[in-house]
């Protein structure tokens, strides 16, 4: 039973960081609208977010708002109310810069775009990334006393709550999926009545928008707080969703341009295999393969081997032999922290210089003009490249964790398959961040020097947000931490999972494509 | 079907303060060799760029073969085979290589591809060279190379920017000999500043300006449209040469316009006809010089272009 919940919260998960893309593709399909625009929407929702978290901390702080967890002492209706006016103002304010900007882009069909990406984004965030993180934090907790935990009455309640899901038919899993997807109906709804006090000139639909969102944010909340009747809370939000939606479908009609002929699905998918198969072979003539695979075989090889001999290489040099006995004896442990350092270090090197050139090196040479004069889809030329890396790297990473795992079970024993092998899922998924973030730079960039600039700056900047305190836990660093703990499972040692983070970092991975697409198809050749 | 292969309405790309192309309004029929002639810089590969959907448009819409191409329509890369200026390739690959990933791109089923890429590789002269690496591969070769990718889909329309322009004589000549083989099938749309592929080749000629088109007429009309005057003159061998003070007479006068001389030939382009048969003979003639031929033509294509584009 407990295999099946967790199963159908990843598939509820997957389900909210996958849906927003696929409905942008169709949007895509249907009205050529470009991946820049859904970028756009997504960053007005992190930018609205830089000011609406601190702002309710403020609230909070001068009494306005209740503490987190905590609703004690405070009128409902009036929380309600204060928490949906700050989400309206700021989500509402900064789609209304976004649109300010965006003077190009004042088609119906670029309104709902915008509109997308901003609910699209907060989908991934608020929805996968916390459902992954709560869910292995729940996980965590089960079977622990939790009157040892120092909680509050109030935090307890929360928690037996909450654990209480865990215990519930697998259905449940559906609605943060489902509470999700209302949200981005009503993120389009907004996005639109903001674009309409552009087009039409008509300033007032920027405070309805506002007062719109206040109310079905008030709304969500106060009757979430009022019964525990699924049917009631979201039958309240699609009610409140019904007149957003019939104006939205009579503006849709009235508004959307023509349908421009797409091609077929399958010349384009064809296009992307071919792409694929081109890459891969590139990936074999130029030797990057051997590369790649010399590079993970030896770290595979290199870390046991390191952790097994280098102490007794201390113990050997001379003027050492005093402090011998201090030097511990050498454990999977050190085998771990090895693997990780080392991949850590050469394999964001090998990643950065492979990924560099990939799109700015065809560019430069001319290549890309030429294979892009015939029927190409941008997005199938980027996206083959970021496959075909992602294959190599599977190769690179597979021999790699082979070698590492025959030479530590030889050299210290057995030691679990299936720890090692999870511990290099999540050494690749970390890794695979750089690859997108290099894809990216080498989108944006016109030459594979400037792009190796922006490769090695944008995976510098990443690692240092991944050290900010607040954002460590949720950044692809984290990762590393839960790798050396899983790869610790081979002795036994205990595991926190962090799937917030995998599920945070799986979303960066996917925002990089996703720009460098959008920098990609936006470029003259 | 329209008989127009390609058609421009006010196709302008603007690079902030530079205009490259300006209000192009152009029909290519279906079947000609279309000469698309200006100096460097004039906007010919903007114009390429902009019809292939590389380059996205100030203003103006394309189409090529009744598909749009300013519009990122995938659909209308089918259409049309297209050669840059310099064309770039894997340098890893093989010719066969290249070409059957592009006929991969194109979605032409297994035998189809491998039937037409011998057809191409024989057509361009390539075939002894297709095992080799396109990486070791010439000028001329990356030129036919090229050709071959362009035409690899049977596309109805080609589009060829400065084909020739960095090729030696002898790879220009087999370049221009390839394309006038396709007088008919295949519509040729072919940009260049050499005025004698231009002359050799091409049916009907564009010229363009600063971003502007000039004008566009058939090769032939093109010529019509000037009047005979220009003097050719051929001195004997015997004869002395033409002298520097006989050349600075002749540019002294006010109906001469241009003289040029080569090999022995003198050309005379004046702009008053009637006073140039009767004035200029005496004037070679003061000079002793014996002729073997003379005789009033008309321009020379590179005479109109200079004048057109002046």
């Amino acid at each position: 039973m407990e295999t099946v919940i967790v199963f159908a919260y990843a598939i509820s998960i997957l389900l909210m960081v996958v849906t927003p893309l696929v409905l942008a593709v169709l949007l895509r399909r249907r009205f050529s609208v470009p991946w820049f625009l859904f970028l756009v929407g997504s960053a007005t929702f992190i930018g609205s977010q830089i000011v609406h978290i601190p702002l309710n901390e403020w609230l909070a702080d001068v009494g306005l708002l209740p503490a987190l967890g905590s609703l004690e002492g405070f009128p409902l209706w009036r929380t309600a109310l204060i928490l949906g006016l700050t989400a309206g103002l700021c989500e509402e304010l900064a789609r209304t810069v976004g649109y300010a900007l965006l003077r190009r882009w004042r088609r119906f069909e670029d309104g709902l775009m915008l509109g997308l990406g901003h609910g699209g984004i907060e989908a991934m965030v608020f929805g996968g990334v916390q459902v992954a993180a709560m869910l292995t934090s729940l996980m965590a907790l089960r079977g622990v006393d939790l009157a040892t935990l120092n909680l509050s009455a109030e935090q307890m309640a929360a928690l037996t709550r909450y654990l209480d899901f865990l215990n519930r038919s697998p259905l449940w899993a559906a609605l943060p999926f489902v509470e999700r997807c209302l949200a981005m109906v009503a993120h389009v709804i907004l996005s639109l009545l903001v674009w309409r006090a552009f087009v039409q000139r008509k300033a007032w639909y920027v405070p309805l928008a506002i007062a719109y969102h206040t109310v079905f944010n008030a709304v969500a909340v106060y009757v979430a707080q009022q019964t525990e009747s699924v049917v009631l809370i979201y039958g309240m939000l699609l009610l409140l969703l019904t007149p957003g939606l019939i104006w939205l479908w009579r503006v849709w009609r009235k508004e959307a341009g023509p349908r421009p002929t797409a091609a077929p699905l399958r010349v384009e998918w064809r296009c992307f295999m071919a792409a694929v198969r081109k890459e891969l072979l590139q990936q074999w003539r130029t030797k990057w393969v051997i590369v790649v695979v010399a590079v993970f075989a030896f770290i595979g090889m290199f870390s046991p081997l390191a952790a097994r001999f280098m102490p007794e290489i201390f113990r050997s040099l001379p003027g050492v032999e005093q402090f011998a006995d201090l030097i511990p004896e050498p454990s999977v442990a050190d085998v771990v922290e090895q693997y990780v350092k080392n991949l850590q270090q050469f394999g964001f090197v090998v990643v950065v210089l492979l990924g560099m050139g990939a799109i700015a090196g065809e560019k430069d040479k001319g290549t890309a003009a030429l294979i892009l004069s015939k029927p190409m889809p941008r997005w199938a030329f980027v996206c083959s490249k970021f496959t075909a890396q992602t294959l190599v790297y599977v190769v690179g990473f597979l021999i790699g964790a082979l070698c590492a795992f025959y030479y530590t079970w030889f050299l210290f024993g057995p030691v679990s398959m299936g720890a090692f092998l999870f511990c290099n899922v999540l050494l690749f998924v970390w890794l695979m961040t750089y690859v997108a973030v290099t894809l990216t730079g080498s989108a944006l960039m016109k030459t594979v020097g400037t792009a190796a600039g922006v490769g090695f700056g944008g995976s510098v900047l990443l690692m240092l947000a991944s050290s900010i305190p607040t954002l460590s836990s949720m950044m692809p660093g984290a990762l590393l931490a839960w790798a050396g703990q899983v790869g610790l499972g081979m002795s036994s040692e205990p595991v926190t999972a962090n799937g917030g983070a995998l599920v945070a970092t799986l979303v960066i991975i996917i925002l990089c494509v996703l720009g460098a697409m959008a920098a990609f198809e936006r470029q003259e050749l | 079907m329209s008989d127009v292969a390609i058609r421009c309405e006010g196709l302008s790309r603007h690079y902030g303060e530079v205009i490259a192309l300006q209000d192009l309004n152009l029909s290519v029929p279906y079947g000609s060799i279309f000469g698309f002639l200006g100096r460097n810089g004039a906007g010919k590969t903007t114009t390429m760029r902009l019809l292939v959907g590389l380059g996205h448009p100030t203003a103006g819409r394309a189409w090529i073969a009744g598909v749009e191409t300013t519009n990122a329509d995938s659909r209308a890369r089918e259409k049309f085979g297209y050669l840059p200026q310099d064309p770039a390739f894997y340098t890893w690959m093989t010719p066969r290589e290249y070409l059957d990933y592009a006929g991969r791109l194109f979605g032409m089923s297994s035998t189809d591809r491998k039937s037409r890429i011998e057809e191409m590789l024989e057509l361009v002269g390539l075939q002894d060279a297709a095992h080799r690496k396109i990486g070791g591969f010439s000028g001329g070769m990356h030129q036919r190379m090229g050709i071959a990718q362009a035409l690899l889909h049977r596309p109805p329309v080609l589009l060829l920017d400065e084909p020739t322009s960095s090729l030696d004589p002898a790879g220009r000549y087999e370049v221009l000999d390839l394309l006038d083989k396709l007088r008919g099938a295949v519509t040729v749309f072919f940009s260049t500043h050499i005025l004698a592929d231009v002359e050799r080749i091409c049916d009907t000629i564009a010229i363009i300006h600063k971003g502007q088109l000039l004008l566009v007429a058939g090769r032939e009309e093109l010529r019509e449209r000037y009047p005979l005057n220009t003097a050719v003159l051929e001195r004997d061998i015997a004869s002395p040469p033409w002298s520097e003070n006989l050349l600075v007479a002749l540019r002294a006068q006010p109906w001469i316009t241009g003289v040029t001389q080569e090999d022995g030939i003198l050309r005379v382009v004046v702009n008053d006809v009637a006073q140039g048969k009767q004035a200029l003979l005496p004037l070679i003639l003061q000079q002793n010089i014996i002729l073997t031929r003379y005789e009033w033509v008309r321009p020379t294509l590179e005479e109109i272009f200079l004048k057109v584009s002046a």
